[in-house]
């Protein structure tokens, strides 16, 4: 519960609840996020994380409840507004959501279109000195070699780190993350999660993240916020988290016992929790 | 074993027959039913009215043999005309193909349910749509005659503004399958609707596009040969003249050329779609390969295993923003150039009066005057409503006539049912062979050789129709589920059981969709073979196009309208009862 120094809230959501048709996505939801803080939003899928992430980038409106996103009640905007707004945040999703025939490098240009105008066809439509920002990006990601291939004959890792030089295109102030790495091998997962991390610091950027594993999130973020049936069921800080708090984090938002003997047998390996600990959680 | 259940089996089927739900027939299956049997006896009896038989046509043959020997040598146009000719139709038609693509991409915007504004914009797409699909290129070509001065404008527009329905239809459709993914992607950036449109969706449905342009041009370019007939410069109107001046082997000869024509732009087009769409054909046979060569993915794979060294272009930002030239880029950019050349080439050739595009504004309403209101004129209205029924009856024994051949050769030609892959490739060589000969050529010619009549319009779109409806039968048999087959193999089943009970029930649903598109695009091309003295309605609408009444070619176009409308009623209907 514990808020950073430097709290200037970039993000406040208060009361969110969103209902497609008969279920209900969010329930009064709040959040709130300083900048430059990293957070991660844990639950297990259709627990509402990414509605809730969507919120933020003006992709949803809530059916009620306000969402504040850099000063400006993102529900109200509209057209040119919005646009410079989701300029200013940049998503990575999921699936990568790349164009599979066009080149790596035209990929990473597409996340500077709102810095335009007009539509742009094919390299000639950049100028040099975005080409060069975007080369600049995918050298940082590790892919530079790769920016005339298509981006549809690289790896899922490798698509995720370009997705990622795609988002820094915009200059965001804040990056929203849809689980980034539940479609990767564990291997490419945590170059993409260490990478993230790295260009946070390296830019001050403010980082909301989803993700379902509970060890994950918590060596890596600042701050866990765990959701299930669209409600809001826990915001903790990672910092000096207690063994007996870490044990309280899988008990609200893991649902079932298989995830929760998996998890707890690697946490005593891991020397974070005693092997007496799970006994209840066994049955 | 047996001894001991048998009795005890035979109790239990007894009671079982009177306990088992009676099967649920619905009455409109039946009348479905009942109209797909009256439709095919319609088709027999008027196959059998027309005095068709293969005696008959085999009989001709023998007439066809000293019609030839009377027609003597053909002929053809001096080289340097015949190149000239040739150029100047397959510009026309290129040029006019691409100008309904690029009117297409608008509206196929307006009409894909995903980037549509609104209800009121897709409906008024569609509409659109289906007008220009349903009004012949011929009407349109002869009332652009009346407003251009002569020239190559009347027949591009024609083929131009003919094709929209059927291009936008496609790019539509091709917009409507895409991954919203990227789109989504470049929306999130603070893309506007236009930047998610250029960048998320075109570069998907690009190659998708350009396949739907290269197969229009195809159909185009068959179709051109009656644009001739009234009136637009090409090879058409020189066979025209040759056959109006009786000089049958002058005709003939250039019948012949525009058959070559076709099937070799055919065997072009599918080579470049192929490339295009990155088939995935097992290219088993050398037939095969003929058919869909595909360009060697080497670039890609060749910097795929060289990732470990790094290429020296890519040390840094300021080395790699000039793009190397690698294998593949140096393929795509001579490709791409001489795409550009083509087009250039193309609209060099139809020397295009572009003046004409200003001053043709004020002719619209003098020209609109002349074909409306429509009116019989001096013609009997029976006597016109017979002549559609004579096109209808060509057209449904046409259609008749083609479903047994295409059913076998498209059989043979798919993947899953050809014993092996020397057939199924000889299978779709004929299919590409047929499909490129186009109908009208075949038409004219069987007209010549055996005179005017019904039989010739008949074997000519039957002819036609294998190429076509082979095709599909081929390419919706492929689609169909594997399991089946796989579990019925399993069983022990044969080659033919597996094919009757798994292969063709699966796509009986498509065939009938498709057989009524045969019966659709038949009436379409009854109609035009008409006009080349095939019998019908076209006949009329040739001769009210010649002799200026055209409120008369209105009222046919009308008539024609109505009749293709029942028919894709029909069709809609089929495919919703056998579903």
């Amino acid at each position: 519960m514990s808020t950073p120094a430097s709290s200037e809230p970039v993000i406040h959501l208060a009361g969110v609840t969103k209902q497609f048709g008969a279920t209900t996505a969010l329930k009064g939801a709040d959040l709130e996020v300083a900048r430059g803080e990293i957070v991660v939003l844990l639950g297990l899928s259709g627990s509402g994380k990414s509605t809730l992430l969507r919120h933020l980038d003006g992709l949803e409106t809530p059916t009620s409840g306000t969402v504040e996103v850099l000063g400006s009640s993102v529900p109200a905007l509209k057209g040119k507004a919005l646009r410079s707004l989701r300029s200013r945040v940049g998503f990575i999703f999921q699936q990568f959501e790349l164009v599979p025939s066009l080149t790596v490098l035209e990929n990473v240009l597409t996340g500077s279109l709102s810095s335009v105008r007009g539509p742009r066809l094919g390299l000639w439509g950049y100028s040099k000195d975005a080409k060069l920002r975007a080369l600049g990006h995918l050298e940082r990601v590790g892919l530079l070699d790769r920016a005339y291939q298509r981006s549809d004959t690289l790896s899922g890792g490798q698509q995720q780190r370009v997705a990622i030089a795609r988002a820094l295109m915009q200059r965001p102030e804040i990056l929203l993350a849809d689980e980034p790495v539940a479609s990767l091998d564990p291997e490419s997962s945590d170059q993409v999660m260490a990478l993230i991390r790295e260009i946070a610091a390296d830019q001050g950027l403010t980082v909301v993240c989803s993700l379902h594993q509970v060890d994950l999130a918590i060596s890596w973020a600042d701050r866990i916020v765990g959701l299930r049936h669209g409600e809001v069921v826990l915001n903790t800080s990672t910092n000096g988290l207690s063994k007996a708090e870490v044990m309280e984090i899988y008990g609200r938002v893991a649902t079932t016992t298989a995830d929760l003997t998996a998890v707890t047998t690697e946490l005593i390996e891991q020397g974070i929790a005693t092997p007496a600990a799970p006994s209840g959680a066994r049955s | 074993m047996t001894a001991v259940a048998a009795p005890r089996r035979e109790g239990y089927v007894g009671g079982l027959l009177a306990r088992a739900p009676k099967r649920p027939v619905s009455p409109e299956r039946i009348a479905a039913a009942l109209t797909l049997i009256v439709l095919v006896g319609l088709g027999i009896a008027s196959l059998v009215q027309s005095g068709f038989s293969l005696a008959g046509v085999l009989s001709s043959w023998g007439n066809a043999q000293r019609f030839m020997t009377r027609v003597g040598a053909l002929t053809f146009p001096a080289p340097l005309d015949l190149l000239w000719l040739i150029a100047l139709t397959v510009g026309l038609v290129l040029v006019g193909t691409l100008v309904a693509a690029a009117l297409s991409v608008p509206i196929a915007y307006l009409a894909a349910s995903n980037t549509t504004p609104g209800p009121v914009w897709r409906g008024i797409a569609r509409f659109i749509g289906v007008l220009t699909r349903s009004i012949p290129d011929v009407v349109l070509a002869m009332a652009f005659v009346l407003m251009f001065s002569l020239g190559t404008l009347p027949g591009i527009l024609a083929i131009g503004i003919h094709s929209i329905g059927m291009i936008s239809k496609m790019f539509a459709d091709a917009i409507e399958q895409i991954d919203e993914g990227p789109r989504l992607a470049i929306r999130a950036a603070g893309g506007t609707k236009l930047q998610q449109f250029t960048a998320g969706v075109l570069p998907q449905v690009l190659p998708s596009w350009v396949a739907t342009v290269l197969h229009r041009n195809d159909i185009n370019l068959r179709g051109s040969v009656v644009l001739g007939y009234v009136g637009v410069a090409g090879l058409g109107l020189e066979m025209s003249y040759a056959f109006k001046a009786l000089n049958y082997g002058r005709g003939l000869g250039i019948a012949l050329v525009i058959f070559v024509l076709c099937v070799v732009m055919e065997i072009v087009s599918s080579a470049v779609r192929g490339a295009m769409l990155g088939e995935t054909a097992q290219t088993r046979s050398w037939i095969d390969r003929i058919l869909h060569p595909r360009l060697r993915r080497g670039a890609a794979t060749a910097s795929g295993t060289a990732a470990a060294t790094k290429p020296a272009w890519a040390a840094s930002p300021a080395t790699a923003v000039r793009r190397p030239w690698t294998r593949e880029r140096r393929r795509n950019a001579i490709a791409g150039w001489v795409a550009v050349a083509i087009v250039i080439g193309s609209l060099i050739v139809c020397q295009i009066q572009w003046g004409d595009l200003i001053t043709v504004w004020a002719k619209i309403p003098e020209t609109a005057a002349k074909f409306w209101p429509p009116d019989f004129g001096n013609y009997d209205t029976a006597v016109m409503l017979g002549a559609m029924r004579d096109t209808i009856a060509i057209a449904l024994a046409a259609t008749v006539l083609t479903l047994l051949p295409s059913l076998l050769l498209g059989s043979f030609a798919a993947r899953n049912v050809a014993p092996n892959g020397t057939v199924r490739g000889i299978a779709r060589f004929l299919l590409v062979g047929i499909r490129g000969i186009p109908e009208l050529i075949l038409a004219i010619v069987l007209i010549v050789v055996t005179g005017l009549g019904p039989t010739a319009g008949i074997v000519a779109l039957a002819i036609g129709g294998i190429g076509l409806l082979g095709k599909l039968v081929a390419d919706s048999f492929e689609e169909v589920d594997r399991g089946p087959e796989r579990a019925l193999r399993a069983v022990g089943a044969t080659r033919m059981q597996t094919y009757a009970a798994a292969t063709v029930p699966q796509g009986t649903r498509a065939l009938i969709g498709h057989s009524f598109y045969m019966l659709d695009t038949n009436i379409r091309a009854a109609t035009i073979l008409g006009i080349v003295g095939g019998g019908g309605v076209g006949y009329y609408l040739l001769n009210a196009g010649q002799g200026s009444r055209y409120e008369v070619v209105t009222a046919i176009v009308l008539m024609i309208l109505a009749t293709v409308l029942v028919v894709e009623g029909l069709a809609m209907w089929m495919r919703r009862v056998f579903r």
